[in-house]
């Protein structure tokens, strides 16, 4: 308050005192706009807490209160002002800030997805913010995903020809290459993997719908030959058919893509093959 | 932490000793290949760095078994809306059908459930057992409702006059 008095005392005196002397004076004589201080919108964040160093202690919701006037829109935002300014002790994960490493994967809300691409909600509600379910924690919201990571690591995600064109690059069609669009966009979040119920009570035999789909990408590429072999290791009760097509997948994932047609498409190439 | 208490009296300790020769045993005998699952526990099998490793393959436990889930799904639809056009007239070859496929319908389905929640490889005792009561179930299922079929009024006229009671 008295600081708006003190700028309000001091424009004309500047004003006046610019006038004469510049040729843009136009641009210096006009009012300066006064930032409108916005009024305090407070929200309260319960944020899942569990520290590695004291064991013994049971995992808690801590709730953090913050202006979202002084915040930027979405949850990583808020995250980080409360890293910042509230608690320096409150670990999550991030990096990008833009929805393209997945590092920041959490339940924010009951749903799975990135902190970074999920708005928050202006009204007075608390928001809750767990890290990915059904996951094992290194502390707070931080999951280990060593498993996810060796999943991913076992369909072999890499091109694999053993003919490959002596004088130049890989060709592929434009139709072919459309066939891995909605695939290949794919972060290795983990949201739809660990919000599918089967992947929680069988996470360590079934593949999930993440390495499922990066499994299917290199059964549609065009430029592979190994497709026979990455199908046959799919050919067994666990690693593809704990798939019920619950459809968790489709509805969580961050970017939009559907792993559940993914699947779908494995199954029946592998039916009709 | 009740480790730390257990192991502060001699005797405890002996005993902890024997517990914990116990439980390590069996997994050292079959080696890092072959980890017990642990409840729980983490679950990897190999370092951090190995990929995860895949059953063998096989095609009856895979594409095959799916396709004729589905097929039998599928086709149990024309066959319940057949059995309700025909059931004022005993069709037996209808009922035969009905009764096997329905059966097999719901072996399929209460098996994915036992391999879902109570898989052998963490319930090493309950998981066979009720595997094994689930087939004689279905075995004995089978041939009551073939006797059913052949000795009383079959399964078709029986759900129309559940119907109309």
């Amino acid at each position: 308050m008295q600081a708006a008095l003190a700028r309000a005392s001091l424009r004309p005196a500047f004003a006046t005192a610019a006038r004469p002397a510049r040729a843009f004076a136009s641009s210096a004589t006009r009012a300066q706009a006064v930032p409108a201080d916005k009024p305090v919108l407070e929200k309260t964040f319960k944020i899942y807490r569990w520290n590695p160093d004291e064991p013994d202690k049971k995992p808690t919701l801590q709730n953090y209160t913050i202006d979202l006037n002084q915040c930027g829109p979405m949850v990583l935002d808020a995250l980080i002002k409360i890293k910042n300014e509230l608690d320096p002790t409150l670990t999550f994960r991030r990096s990008c800030r833009e929805g393209i490493c997945g590092s920041c994967a959490m339940n924010i809300n009951g749903q799975n997805t990135l902190a970074c691409l999920c708005r928050i909600d202006r009204d007075s509600k608390d928001s809750k913010i767990y890290p990915l379910p059904h996951m094992y924690v290194v502390k707070d919201l931080v999951p280990d995903l060593t498993l996810f990571y060796k999943q991913y690591k076992s369909i072999e995600p890499y091109l694999q020809n053993d003919n490959p064109p002596a004088d130049r690059e890989f060709l592929q069609s434009p139709e072919d290459r459309r066939k891995l669009d909605g695939m290949y966009e794919c972060i290795l979040c983990a949201c739809c993997s660990t919000s599918c119920p089967s992947y929680w009570w069988n996470q360590d035999e079934y593949l999930g719908p993440a390495t499922l789909m990066a499994a299917y990408r290199w059964m549609a590429d065009s430029r592979d030959t190994y497709t026979a072999q990455r199908k046959e290791k799919l050919q067994n009760e666990m690693s593809l058919y704990r798939c019920h097509t619950i459809f968790n997948c489709a509805r969580t994932c961050p970017k939009g893509l559907n792993p559940a047609a993914a699947i779908a498409k494995i199954k029946l190439e592998l039916a009709t093959e | 932490m009740s480790l730390a208490l257990v192991a502060r009296s001699a005797t405890n300790k002996r005993i902890a000793a024997t517990f914990a020769r116990r439980a390590l045993a069996p997994r050292l005998a079959r080696g890092a290949a072959d980890t017990p699952y642990v409840p729980g526990g983490p679950v990897y099998k190999g370092s951090v760095n190995d990929p995860t490793t895949f059953p063998p393959p096989n095609k009856v436990h895979g594409s095959h078994h799916w396709a004729f889930e589905r097929l039998l799904s599928a086709s149990l639809v024309p066959l319940t809306v057949a059995a309700f056009v025909t059931s004022e007239s005993s069709y037996p070859m209808l009922d035969g059908l009905l009764g096997v496929s329905l059966v097999m319908h719901s072996h399929i389905g209460f098996d994915a459930l036992l391999v879902d929640y109570l898989h052998p490889r963490k319930f090493p005792l309950l998981g066979p057992t009720l595997t094994w009561a689930l087939r004689a179930t279905t075995v004995g299922v089978l041939a009551g409702v073939y006797q059913f079929n052949t000795q009383d009024i079959g399964l078709i006229e029986l759900i129309a006059r559940v119907w109309h009671a």
